[in-house]
Order: C-alpha cells, then structure tokens, then sequence
C-alpha cells in the first residue's frame, strides 16, 4: 500500500468539511516544508514499490525528467543544509498529484488480477 | 426375378446455406450457419495498411485489438473469454483489419460485445501502447526479418504500387507512431460504412439483433481516403544473409481482378495435387533440385500482382529456377489449348470453392465482396472462371506480362540474377 489510506474522499463529498479542513490543509502542507524543497507532494511517495515503479513507467517523458530535476534539485539543497531560495518554492496551484492516478490504476490492475486468479465461476 | 432394387432411402441434401449480405442502418452482416459446432465472428474493418495515415500505425491498432475498452480491461477480456473457452484473433491484411472471436455456440452474446466495445469505446492509452503493444510490434518486425519470403513480397508492393497498397503491413523497426495516432486512425476508421460483420454459425437475425444493439451509436461517414491504385513496376535487390535466397518476379495491374489471371496461376501453380508427385505444371517439371518456385496472387479491389515467389539455397540455382517459371509463363501467355485451360479453370474452381469451407478462407473470399456491397457468393466466383474463354484467357494473359515487370532480390544480392538474365 504505498499510498496509505486517505479521508481527503470523505472530506471532498461534504461542503461545510472542505470549507473547515482546507484552510487546514493548505497550512499543514506548508509547514511539511517539501514545497521550500521545490518538491511536489506526489515525489514523496515511497517509490520501492512494484506498484510505483510502474506507475512511474506511465508517467510522459516530461514529467519523469520533472521528477528527476526537483529530487535532484532538493537533494542538492539538502547538502548545503538551506531551503531553495523563495522563487524556487513550489507554489501550492502547481503541487499537483501527477503520480498518484497512476498508482491508483496500477493498484487497480493488481486488484482485478486477484480478482481473476481467484475468481469463482458457475453458469447460469 | 430380382429386380432391381431401387433404394428407398432419399439422400437427404444438405443445402448449403450461404452467406447473404444484409444491409442494417449502413452495417453489412453477412452469417453462413452450416450447423458447425462452434461459431465465429467477424469485424472486418477497411483499416488496412493501404489507408494508414502515417506508416505502421494500421500494425498498431492490430496489436491494440482486445485492450481495454470502456466495458472491461484487457486483463479481464483475456480471462473472461478464457471462461468461455473462445479464441480471440486479429489479422491485418493491406486492405482490411478482420478482429475475430471464435467460441462456442450460445455465447455469441459475449463476445459479440467483446468485439463491438473494442469498435466503439477502446481506450487506447499511452501505458498499454508501451507495455503491450509496442513490444509485440517490435517482435512482428524482427520475426518478419528472418522470412526472405515475406520481405519480398512486401518490397514487391512497395516497388509496383508506391504508395496505398505499396505501403508495408508492418511498422518501421524504429517508428515514431503513439497511442494519439492509432486513437485517430481507429476513429476515423471505425464508421458504420466501414464495417462489415461476418458471422459462421451463427443465424442471421442473431447476429444483426446483437451488432445493432452495441453499434447503433457509431458515427456514419468516415474520413478515410485512399487514393486509387496504378502500378508502376521496377526492380529492387535487398542485402540479407543467413535465409534462403529470394527472388519474386510479378507482374501487376491495376482495375478489377479478372477471373482469366486465376486460371493462369492454377495451371503455372507447380503444387501438386496427389502429394510426393510431380504435378503437371509445365514449372514443376524443369526444375533444378532443392529450389521451389510458388505462383502468387494477390487479387485487391482495384488492382492485382501474380507473380513468383523463386527461392533455392544459392543465386545460380535461383537464376535456373527462374528462368524455369518466366519461360512456362510466357509460353502460356500464348493461349492453352482445350484440356490445358479445362484443367486450368477445374483446379481454380476447387480452390476457390475449398477455400471457402474454412473460416478464414470464408471470410477472405466474402470480406472484400460484402465490404464494398457486390454479390457475395461462391457461384458467382464459380461462375465467372466458367465464363472463362481460351481467346479472352490469352488476350489476358498476353497483356499481363507486356506490363514493366516487378523484380525483388532478397539475399546474397552479389549471385542473385538480373530481371534480364531470367529471359524478361
């Protein structure tokens, strides 16, 4: 389970929720700093897993070397011990999940081969 | 006092009941039910490689056949079907794409939507293009490179009709086709007047019931074109190593196949009818030892190649062997004589009519036919060899080979002949 469980779902289907937890939301992402990192939220997912490798796969050429640039980049800043200068923060309308649909069909997949591999079957 | 016994059995005759061609709201179905105990489906589709719009994207959607669609995944269509016990198929051919499923009797409802939800809602997505797809095109290439054979007739149609049905049935080795380009092509090609549906047995009404429910929101006209074909005619020789050496001489022409060029290759066709035997191809007999010479014909809607497929294991008995073959064929576009041509038109006629027991000889034979709405039946095929004439037979004969010969070399290209020195 790389993604871990998520109430986000829960929180989206209700008004009033997402109206309370967003404020919430926006302030807790900050302060987890990855976005002073120039990180998106979605390269903080663990990658040794199956699932994410080839979820990583189905990522487009840009996006992968995206990915590749911003954890070179942070590691980078990681050694000099300093948050990327302020221009280089990710901005919270750009911290999009561009991996996790993928994750999601791949999880998907592996599911639906269960599924098959123990499936019962019977003719009507 | 015995009389003679008159059997009071009656041969029950089994009428065969062929395929007639319905047109439903723009959808052809054609269904054959000879009470065989499985049936088949088939979607031919004019998504051949003569109208890809860029090289080997019409080898791609093959491979994509049976991927997900909006109704289930591909994983799910290979089990489900596994359930049911069908095979699943699909086979591309210069002018057409025939997707196929091949079951039981009675489960024609499933996999009828197996076929229809792929023609209607296949997604086509990036992961499955770079995951399934692309590696098998990748290994139908490679596979393709090891038959000299293939590779001769592929650069044949390359040299005789350049462009349309001169394009290759398979992608380049390194292409730049995506996902975007094969979801354009099916798009443009899936139409209702591009479709036909061929059914084996499977009744009729069934079938049209079926593809009317699942098809009824496909879009009519189509976008695609492909420009008549007109042959051209040359000469091209191909480095290879390590296969058979390959020499293909045709002769091709343009405008509708003719019943006359049939009979030509039945009586030049050097395979022997009893097995082991020599056959009385006038080819069969001169020649020389390990080579083998097939007479191919490709009839397509607007336009045929006939020709020879001479291999043998080095150029100089190529060359013999060729020679063999030009010169049967030039003695026989002279004219036959009576049991030359009887023979001729009776060895076409078997083939023709045995094709059409198989499945895949049925639905090569009514494809092209039913697609583009003449009369689909073996007795008119059957029909149109008896009308063949020894004066129209040499007329035909005599033109086809006037035409600017094609001329492929695949192999040791320094020892293969010239097109001259095979007496053309």
């Amino acid at each position: 389970m790389p993604l871990g469980l998520s109430l986000a779902p829960k929180v989206l289907a209700s008004k009033s929720l997402t109206s309370w937890v967003t404020p919430i939301a926006h302030w807790y992402a900050n302060l987890a700093g990855y976005r002073k990192y120039g990180l998106k939220y979605d390269d903080l997912i663990i990658e040794e897993y199956e699932d994410v490798q080839r979820a990583i796969g189905r990522l487009t050429p840009r996006e992968r070397y995206d990915r590749a640039f911003r954890m070179k980049r942070a590691s980078h800043a990681s050694v000099l011990h300093s948050v990327l200068p302020k221009e280089q923060w990710t901005e919270p309308e750009k911290d999009v999940r561009f991996l996790t649909p993928h994750v999601q069909e791949v999880e998907k997949e592996d599911k639906e081969r269960a599924m098959w591999d123990t499936v019962f079957v019977s003719r009507k | 006092m015995l009389a003679a016994r008159t059997s009071s059995r009656t041969v029950q005759r089994i009428a065969r009941n062929f395929a007639t061609v319905v047109d439903s709201a723009g959808i052809k179905v054609a269904a054959v039910d000879n009470n065989q105990p499985t049936a088949s489906v088939t979607f031919l589709v004019k998504a051949g490689s003569r109208f890809e719009p860029k090289p080997g994207v019409a080898h791609g959607l093959k491979n994509f056949a049976f991927k997900s669609s909006a109704k289930r995944t591909a994983l799910g269509t290979v089990r489900e079907s596994e359930i049911y016990g069908g095979v699943l198929s699909a086979s591309l051919s210069r002018e057409h794409l025939a997707l196929t499923a091949e079951f039981l009797r009675g489960d024609e409802q499933y996999f009828v939507d197996v076929l229809t939800s792929f023609i209607t809602s296949a997604r086509f997505t990036p992961h499955e293009y770079n995951e399934y797809v692309s590696p098998v095109v990748e290994s139908e290439i490679e596979e393709s490179k090891l038959n000299p054979g293939f590779q001769a007739i592929e650069a044949a149609h390359a040299v005789a009709f350049h462009n349309g049905l001169g394009s290759s049935l398979l992608a380049a080795p390194h292409n730049s086709i995506t996902h975007e380009d094969i979801r354009s092509f099916a798009q443009s090609t899936f139409t209702r007047d591009n479709v036909a549906v061929l059914g084996t047995g499977i009744d009729q009404a069934t079938l049209t019931s079926l593809v009317e429910q699942s098809l009824n929101k496909m879009s009519t006209t189509s976008q695609l074109s492909s420009s008549t074909s007109s042959y051209f005619g040359g000469e091209t020789r191909l480095q290879a190593h390590g296969g058979i050496q390959t020499v293909f001489v045709g002769f091709g022409s343009a405008g509708v196949p003719t019943p006359e060029i049939v009979a030509l290759s039945a009586y030049l066709s050097p395979t022997p009818s009893v097995k082991w035997s020599q056959g009385s191809s006038p080819i069969a007999a001169a020649l020389p030892e390990g080579t083998a010479v097939e007479v191919i014909y490709m009839p397509y809607t607007d336009a045929s190649l006939f020709g020879f497929l001479v291999q043998g294991p080095t150029g100089s008995a190529v060359k013999e062997a060729g020679k063999v073959a030009v010169q049967a064929l030039k003695t026989a576009s002279n004219g036959l004589k009576g049991d030359d041509l009887k023979k001729a038109l009776a060895k076409a006629k078997f083939a023709a009519a045995s094709a059409v027991d198989s499945r895949e000889g049925l639905v090569s034979v009514l494809g092209s036919k039913v697609l583009f709405g003449r009369e689909s039946s073996l007795d008119s095929t059957l029909t149109s060899l008896d009308k063949v004439s020894e004066s129209a037979f040499a007329k035909a004969a005599s033109t086809l080979v006037k035409v600017k010969p094609v001329f492929v070399a695949v192999g040791d290209v320094a020892t293969l002949p010239y097109v001259d020195e095979l007496g053309l």
